[in-house]
Parts: structure tokens; sequence; C-alpha cells
């Protein structure tokens, strides 16, 4: 017996207990109740691929562990299809498998404290000091933000500690609403907000830290 | 609180479409008399559509027939134990 066939025996239970949570996501259809058809799986879940790789890659910042991450979370999906209650948000049920299969595999090698401090951090981070850089001219903090190149963006995204990093990507990049981000992390949406806003105050510090080392701006005292 | 320090402190829910019609109706009141708000608001929303695009990759292209073929594999064990 694999290590991977004792860990699937686990996840049958726990993608069905996914398959509650989630399922009420979004949905419109109350009854009947209709458990989706495994048979099924690979032409509803395919089109999620790109997104969810997408995902995995911002996680874990690797192409090969992201394709490993990606892959588990199918084989789960598939296994616990069954319990999978069609009509409902089957996008937030697969992330919700993507984080599960994320955090278990690299949250353990990494053991960081659950918690990470990003220390006070003020609003508008970002647009206030590029204002103080440009001076007087109107909406110069917007143009300067075309200074940013991608690899600036990601690498911005990517610094972020994993409690901010997973509300910003959620609700940034992959559009999910504050709601769907409290259910596919497991957490009380006042958290969702709270972690998501601080996130995206931390990414502007670092995107400035960025500029400030590229020489693109003055550092500010 | 001044209207600029409530506008801020909501602008992340504003431009998330995050808040009740009430709150959000106060907000846009200010935002009609306030450009620098208006600045503002603009700057994050921007950066909000630059972090989506970047922060999206595309995935090898073999990345499909490997779920398909992990998914084929599952299912002939899977009878296999029938």
């Amino acid at each position: 017996m694999t290590d991977w066939d004792r860990r699937s025996a686990s996840w049958v239970w726990e993608v069905r207990h996914l398959a509650l949570l989630v399922g009420g996501v979004g949905t419109g259809r109350r009854y009947p109740e209709r458990m989706a058809d495994q048979a099924n799986f690979e032409r509803d879940a395919m089109e999620y691929a790109p997104q969810l790789y997408s995902a995995a890659l911002r996680m874990t910042r690797n192409p090969a562990d992201a394709e490993d991450v990606v892959q588990e979370t199918f084989l789960k999906a598939y296994r616990g299809y069954g319990s999978y209650q069609e009509g409902t948000n089957l996008k937030a049920w697969l992330y919700r498998i993507l984080t599960n299969t994320y955090i278990n595999k690299y949250r353990k090698a990494q053991r960081r404290p659950n918690e990470v401090e990003l220390g006070e951090l003020q609003d508008l981070y970002l647009y206030r000091r590029l204002g103080e850089q440009s001076g007087a001219t109107e909406s110069a903090e917007t143009t300067a933000l075309e200074m940013f190149v991608d690899e600036d963006i990601i690498e911005a995204i990517e610094s972020l500690p994993e409690n901010f990093r997973l509300p910003v990507l959620y609700a940034d990049v992959d559009g999910f609403s504050y709601k769907e981000i409290a259910e596919i992390l497991d957490v009380p949406i006042g958290t969702v907000m709270s972690r998501l806003h601080r996130g995206r105050k931390a990414l502007q510090r670092k995107l400035w830290n960025l500029a400030v080392e590229h020489g693109l701006v003055e550092p500010t005292p | 609180m001044s209207g600029c320090e409530h506008a801020v402190e909501y602008v992340y829910q504003y431009i998330d479409d995050e808040m009740t019609l009430t709150r959000r109706s106060r907000v846009t009141m200010h935002l009609k008399r306030c450009s620098k708000c208006t600045d503002a608001f603009e700057f994050e929303r921007k950066l909000r559509a630059k972090i989506e695009s970047c922060g999206k990759s595309q995935p090898p292209p073999e990345l499909f027939d490997h779920l398909r073929a992990l998914i084929q594999q599952e299912r002939n064990t899977g009878d296999a134990d029938c």
C-alpha cells in the first residue's frame, strides 16, 4: 500500500464533508438535491484546470509543484464527485479541495506560524507614496502604475505570507466573493476581509520596495 | 469622521462590490464631490485589475492530457475492484 493509497481513504470522508460545506455556495436551486455523476467529472471540471493551475503556481511558486497539487486535487475531486451536489458552485468546491491539498502538502513542511505579523500598514499605501514623488500632477499615481512589469506584480503576490496571499489571490485573480472565500478557506467572513485588506496593503508595500530597489523612485524617509 | 476618511476606510469593499446599497451610495456621493478620493479609488481599481491580469499563468499544454490519464487510470482501478 502506497502512501498515496493510505491518504486516499481519509480523503473520501474529507471530500464528502467538503461537498456539504461548499455545496451550498451561490446556488439558486435548493431541491431536488442531485448528486453529480462521476462519469461527467472530466466534462464538468476540466474547464477549471487552467485557473486551478495558475492559483497553485502562485501558492507553490514552482511549476512542478503546481502540477502535482492540481493532479492531486483532480484525483480527490474525482473520488469525491459522487457527493458533490449538482448545480452548486463547482469552482468553489474545486478551490476548496485545492486549498486543502496545498496546505496538507506544503504547510507541514514549512511549519510557519499561523498568523504572520505584517505590521501597521497605512491605507492607500502605494498611492500615497507615489503621490509624494509626483507632486501635484493629477492622476500621476495611476500612470506610475505602468512602471511595474508583470514580474514585479508576481513577485509581490508571491512575497505575501500564505494567510494573506490566498485571500488576495482568490479575490483579485480568481474573482471570488468574500463569502465564497470564507467557505473555501473555512474562516469567518470578517477574517477574510481583514486578511484581504491587509494583504493588499502588504502587496503595495512590496511593490513600493521593488520600485525603490530598481531605482524607479526616490526612497522616502 | 470626515467624508474622505470614511470613503478610504471602505475603499476595498467598494471596489469589490461588497457593500450594502445604503453604505455604497454614501461613498458614491462623497466620490462625486471629492476628486482626490476619486483618483485614489481609480488607482486601487487599476492596481486590482493589474494583479488580476498578471496573476494568471497559462498551464503547460500537457496538463490536460496528464489529468485525463490520471482520471482514466483511477477509473480503471475502480473497475478492477468491482
